[in-house]
């Protein structure tokens, strides 16, 4: 295709100069009129399909008028004949033939609007691809051009530091060395929860040994209730035992 | 047929629309005659990618690295020209940047296409370009 031709001369064009324009701005341009054109092309031809299309119907409608003449005359002509009017039957019979004549001219006719018709829709449906693919190719070009520019303009930036503009290396190193923090993070938080774990094992030990004290269990609970509290440590030296029987009664 | 996007309504879309998730990116639009949307991936180690609409296409790019970084080009064009084929959904490319070949890896999708189409592309691009990057280490200095 011509259109890739087009596009490749317009980078070459650029390659000459240095700097950030890639693409002539007036070869752009250029390009842009040439799609105007085959849409102006286009439009014409479409406008010439309308006609034609017109004629031919004007045409058929007329055959369609000849064709209706036809079995009318040919009617007579049976009829003249059944009543033996054979000098009526001759008179329609000449103008029947000036009639069939004309039905086969307006059929080669409408045969050669359709020809012309076939022809024309291809041809618009060939240049409505063109100019699609051709606008497309317009299309990208100034996206990445817009994108192009943007980068050099970033580089441009990055130009008077003396860094180099940032790619894919620089954030892949990023990544890397995230990651490095992100695992030594970790790292650390484990060693915190290993040490956690430790001092929640020594805890746990001291609690068994009843040094110091441990969490309620049932059977803690329940030791309270049966062994009687020492009476020089109670409040009121009540008994626990005779307390619950106490509590029991009044409910 | 849905409208086409242009560059400033589908930065706007993206920054309004709150069923698209955005975690890990930033956009910020960057005006002027031809506008771009500037995109820093916080998640891919800040990788700086660029988008534009232009009629029908989105254009979205990526810088994988520049020739100066590259030991052999063509042993590494040849690399290029071997991964694009097998690299979903983004293209590998060579563009003369301020002076400099940057080799970028790059996205086209119609400018018709629906918003989480556009943020799955970004994504995409993103993963694909650290993923090169990672695949071409041997070719980089």
């Amino acid at each position: 295709m011509a259109i890739w031709t087009k596009i490749i001369t317009l980078f070459r064009g650029a390659a000459h100069e240095a700097g950030t324009a890639v693409v002539d701005a007036n070869a752009m341009r250029i390009l842009d009129q040439e799609v105007r054109d085959a849409q102006n092309a286009l439009l014409r031809s479409r406008d010439d399909l309308a006609k034609i299309m017109a004629q031919r119907k004007i045409a058929n409608d007329k055959l369609n008028d000849k064709k209706a003449k036809q079995v009318e005359y040919s009617n007579y002509i049976r009829e003249a004949l059944a009543r033996d009017n054979r000098g009526l039957a001759q008179e329609v019979a000449t103008k029947l033939a000036t009639i069939e004549a004309d039905i086969a001219t307006e059929a080669k006719i409408i045969g050669e609007y359709d020809n012309s018709i076939s022809k024309l829709q291809a041809s618009s449906r060939q240049a409505e691809t063109v100019i699609t693919r051709l606008k497309q190719q317009i299309d990208t070009v100034k996206a990445t051009e817009s994108v192009q520019r943007a980068q050099a303009a970033l580089a441009a930036q990055h130009a008077g530091t003396g860094a180099k503009l940032g790619t894919a290396l620089d954030s892949l190193e990023r990544i890397k060395q995230r990651q490095t923090e992100r695992a030594a993070q970790l790292e650390v938080a484990d060693e915190m929860a290993k040490a956690t774990g430790e001092d929640t094992d020594l805890q746990r030990r001291l609690a068994q040994a009843g040094i110091v004290p441990g969490e309620s269990s049932a059977e803690s609970i329940l030791a309270r209730f049966e062994t009687p509290a020492p009476k020089a440590l109670g409040h009121d030296g009540v008994p626990q035992l005779d307390h619950i029987a106490a509590a029991s009664k009044t409910s | 047929m849905n409208t086409p996007w242009t560059t400033e309504s589908l930065h706007e879309a993206l920054h309004s629309d709150k069923t698209v998730d955005l975690e890990g990116i930033e956009l910020s639009l960057i005006g002027g005659v031809d506008a771009i949307i500037h995109i820093t991936m916080h998640e891919h180690g800040d990788l700086a990618m660029h988008m534009a609409v232009s009629g029908e296409q989105i254009f979205v790019s990526s810088p994988l690295c520049l020739a100066s970084q590259v030991k052999d080009r063509n042993a590494f064009n040849e690399a290029c020209l071997r991964l694009n084929p097998v690299n979903p959904l983004s293209n590998l490319g060579l563009q003369d940047v301020g002076g400099e070949d940057l080799y970028i890896v790059f996205g086209e999708l119609s400018s018709r296409s629906p918003l989480n189409a556009v943020v799955e592309e970004i994504h995409a691009l993103a993963d694909n370009t650290i993923q090169a990057a990672e695949a071409f280490a041997d070719h980089l200095k």
